[in-house]
């Protein structure tokens, strides 16, 4: 059971009321039309799916309904930082760095 | 190899059965290989046998990080259909099906695959819509399937509630007779034992760290027991598919997820086919030990753990519950997870990719096991001739550029 | 003043209103009065709900908001702001977003008065028929909400005057403290049959009284 601070209610929250939703960041080509397949396909599908640390996007499903981003682990779970839509992570944190009070 | 037969089991009961030839050989790595093929689990396994057995090549190793079938084949809920949708996917998982109908033969191995039937049920107009249309697509492409009615699936299955009262009342199914279950262990086994017995070096305990590429080909494989040269390598690694594409600088259109499957204290026999619900979202099958073998979706997020959530546990068994109110005093043993590799259109990918000798055979996600005897068998031939075998030909990894998606969302939901 | 269209979607008597709960058939034994019940269920039908967007950094709309309602907007997270009698109030739902809720009938009456104050980018929807309030007292209470939602209902974290949007019991519920020992749960029609089962299912062993 994970404990997910939302950055928008600004306290943790049961994973139960959260949906994950995928790789953060992931830009969409600028101009699809010229866009060449490959390139296309790539965004719609093709993910990095790391066995480690992973940006990726969740929705607070059952509470503010924002979308935001979580830094976790794929492995060991844990969560290094949670920050909201548009902003950056604000690392790539090694897993383990032991971030306390990591949001 | 030993032959395997009940005058045999006679025969070392007078010996105390302290004779028994060990099932595989464990040997040491060899400096090259026609054929490596990464990753030990029931396809991987699957593949080198008929590597051996129908294409003559038997210069071929097995490297498995772990122990043989320690991945999702041994995780698994064992659950052997091939009702699905499309034509593609239905050929691929029919043939897997016919291979199954004589596994135990083949392999003179007793896999304990058992026809009970597989039931998938209806709640609401449009799962009975659905339900109508994959039946009808499944006849035409020769899969056996039937639709039944509530009546039928109450004589079929007499402890589900089948009433009106229920939130999602049951409204009807499909029903494939030929699907049912097997013995995972006995498959990865079976086919362990028939590989190693045609030659093929299986290689326990040895992790894959690295591909090594050179001018656009692959030369081997870089392991924790040193280097092993190959002219072609066949990934079969599942949920750790992406780790392995990333060391030849490939990406796949794959996202790992925990999936979760639970087993009861053992009963008398109470259910005597599968069921399964997209809509409450839980499966149900009772193995030959009496324990209730139950499994759900994956959890959303992207997870190499081997383990998932609680909630989601919890959603499964509720959806359990629902189906079958009297389980609900039924204690459960043991709960565990494994990794699935799904992809964007529930199909897998058997495919070469850019890189030449390299293939992939993964995407298998929430729903493998039941094509691993078909699976191998087409991977072999791909292998084999260094180009698609027909039946894999569409799960090529370039349908995700070119669009030509097999969609087998509706098939595969939460069904395995 | 917005000159967006706006008109009052409330039929008033012209067509019968029907709550959410009025086929709901339960099925678990009440007590015939509030006394000696530990949880007692009352819908607080027909009121009027309107979803307000708009800038909560901007304080010409964080005053518009405040003199046309007679309520300070709760800009902080969870913030629930109530009317002393309370007839009104204002939720936080998201950074951008608040539920308005207000005496039944006076939702289009509130509407005009925040589009009269309003200036700039926001947005006023009448969802009143969308959603209905039960509200729960008693004893017993705060150990049903513990049976229903993963959220943390203890005094210590949930003080009165705040409400959450959280699971309940596998739905979705807005979850508000609006007493020491009263709460509100703001549902939406299409749970509410289920809720409204399921809650006085897990009331039943405190005693349950349904209020009019
Ligand atoms: C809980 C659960 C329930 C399921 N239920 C069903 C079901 O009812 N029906 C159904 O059809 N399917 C089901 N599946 C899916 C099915 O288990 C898989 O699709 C199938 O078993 C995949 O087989 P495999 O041989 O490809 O993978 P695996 O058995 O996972 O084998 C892959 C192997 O690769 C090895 N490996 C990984 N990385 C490396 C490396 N770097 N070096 C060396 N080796 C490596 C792993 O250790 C592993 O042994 C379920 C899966 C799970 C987890
Ligand atoms: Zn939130």
């Amino acid at each position: 059971m994970l404990l997910i601070y939302c950055p928008y209610c600004e306290e943790y929250r049961e994973e139960e009321e959260f949906r994950p939703k995928g790789e953060a960041h992931i830009a969409r080509p600028q101009n699809p039309e010229e866009t060449p397949d490959e390139v296309w396909g790539d965004y719609l599908f093709f993910r990095k799916n790391p066995r480690g640390v992973h940006h990726e996007q969740w929705l607070h499903a059952a509470g503010c309904r924002k979308y935001f981003n979580v830094t976790r682990h794929t492995v060991s779970y844990e969560i290094l930082e949670t920050y909201k839509a548009g902003q950056h992570p604000a690392s790539d944190r090694a897993p383990g760095v032991g971030t306390g009070g990591a949001k | 190899m030993q032959h395997y037969s009940g005058f045999g089991l006679l025969k070392h009961g007078l010996s105390y059965h302290e004779n028994w030839q060990r099932a595989w050989r464990n040997p040491e790595p060899k400096a090259r290989y026609d054929i490596v093929i990464v990753g030990g689990g029931g396809h991987g396994l699957a593949t080198a046998y008929y590597l051996a057995k129908v294409h003559g090549i038997t210069n071929v190793a097995v490297v498995e990080k772990g122990w043989l079938g320690g991945g999702n084949t041994a995780r698994n809920t064992t659950i052997v259909r091939s009702n699905y949708l499309w034509d593609e996917a239905a050929w691929l998982y029919e043939h897997a099906m016919k291979l199954w109908e004589g596994l135990s033969q083949d392999l003179n191995y007793n896999v304990m695959f058992s026809q009970r039937g597989v039931m998938n049920l209806g709640h609401t107009l449009q799962d009975m819509r659905d339900i109508q249309r994959r039946v009808n697509a499944n006849r035409l492409n020769g899969v056996d399937g039937e639709v039944l009615d509530v009546r039928r699936i109450q004589e079929i299955v007499p402890l589900m509630d089948c009433s009106r009262n229920t939130r999602y009342p049951v409204l009807g199914a499909s029903w494939q007779p030929r699907g049912g279950v097997a013995r995972h262990d006995a498959v990865a086994w079976g086919y362990a034992r028939g590989a190693d017995a045609h030659g093929v070096d299986l290689l326990q305990q040895t992790e894959v760290t690295g591909i090594r590429v050179s001018g656009g080909r692959v030369q081997g494989v870089e392991t924790t027991r040193g280097f092993i040269a190959a002219d072609s390598v066949g990934v079969v690694a599942a949920g750790n598919s992406s780790v392995i594409a990333k060391m030849a600088g490939l990406r796949l259109p794959l996202e790992s997820h925990p999936l979760q499957a639970l087993v009861s204290e053992p009963m008398k026999p109470v259910l005597d086919t599968v069921v399964m619900s997209n809509h409450v979202h839980g499966y149900i099958s009772q193995s030959d030990k009496g324990d209730l073998v139950i499994g759900a979706g994956i959890d959303g997020y992207n997870g190499y753990g081997q383990r998932g959530s609680y909630t989601t546990i919890e959603h499964t068994l509720q959806a359990i519950v629902e189906l079958f109110p009297s389980f609900s005093r039924v204690r459960m043993n043991r709960q565990w997870g494994g990794i699935v590799d799904t992809c964007p259109d529930a199909c897998p990918i058997i495919s070469a990719t850019s890189v030449g000798g390299l293939f992939f055979n993964c995407g298998w996600g929430t729903g493998g096991f039941k094509a691993t005897p078909g699976s191998g068998h087409v991977f072999a031939a791909t292998l084999a001739a260094g180009k698609a075998h027909l039946l894999a030909a569409p799960f090529s990894i370039d349908r995700f550029i070119s669009g030509k998606l097999i969609d087998e969302h509706g098939a595969a939901g939460v069904a395995h | 003043m917005s000159d967006a269209a706006v008109f009052d979607v409330n039929p008033a008597a012209s067509v019968a209103s029907e709550s959410p709960l009025a086929a709901c058939r339960p099925r678990v034994a009440t007590l015939a009065n509030a006394e000696g019940a530990g949880v007692v269920v009352r819908e607080r039908a027909f009121l009027g709900h309107l979803i307000l967007r708009g800038n909560a950094a901007d304080e010409a709309f964080v005053a518009g908001v405040e003199q046309a309602l007679g309520l300070p907007l709760p800009t902080k997270a969870c913030g629930l702001s109530l009317a002393a009698e309370g007839t009104s109030s204002i939720q936080w739902l998201s950074p951008d977003e608040w539920l308005i809720i207000v005496p039944g009938g006076a939702e289009f009456a509130t509407e005009l008065r925040l589009r009269e104050c309003l200036g700039g980018h926001f947005a006023v929807v009448n969802v009143s028929g969308g959603q209905t309030v039960l509200e729960l007292s008693g004893t017993g209470v705060r150990e049903v909400l513990m049976k229903s939602t993963p959220y943390d209902v203890h005094p210590a974290s949930f003080p009165v005057g705040r409400g959450v949007g959280t699971v309940f019991a596998k739905s979705a519920a807005l979850v508000r403290r609006v007493g020491e020992e009263r709460w509100e749960l703001v549902i939406r029609r299409s749970f509410a049959d289920y809720l409204y089962r399921w809650l006085l299912d897990a009331a039943e062993e405190f005693g349950v009284h349904i209020a009019d």
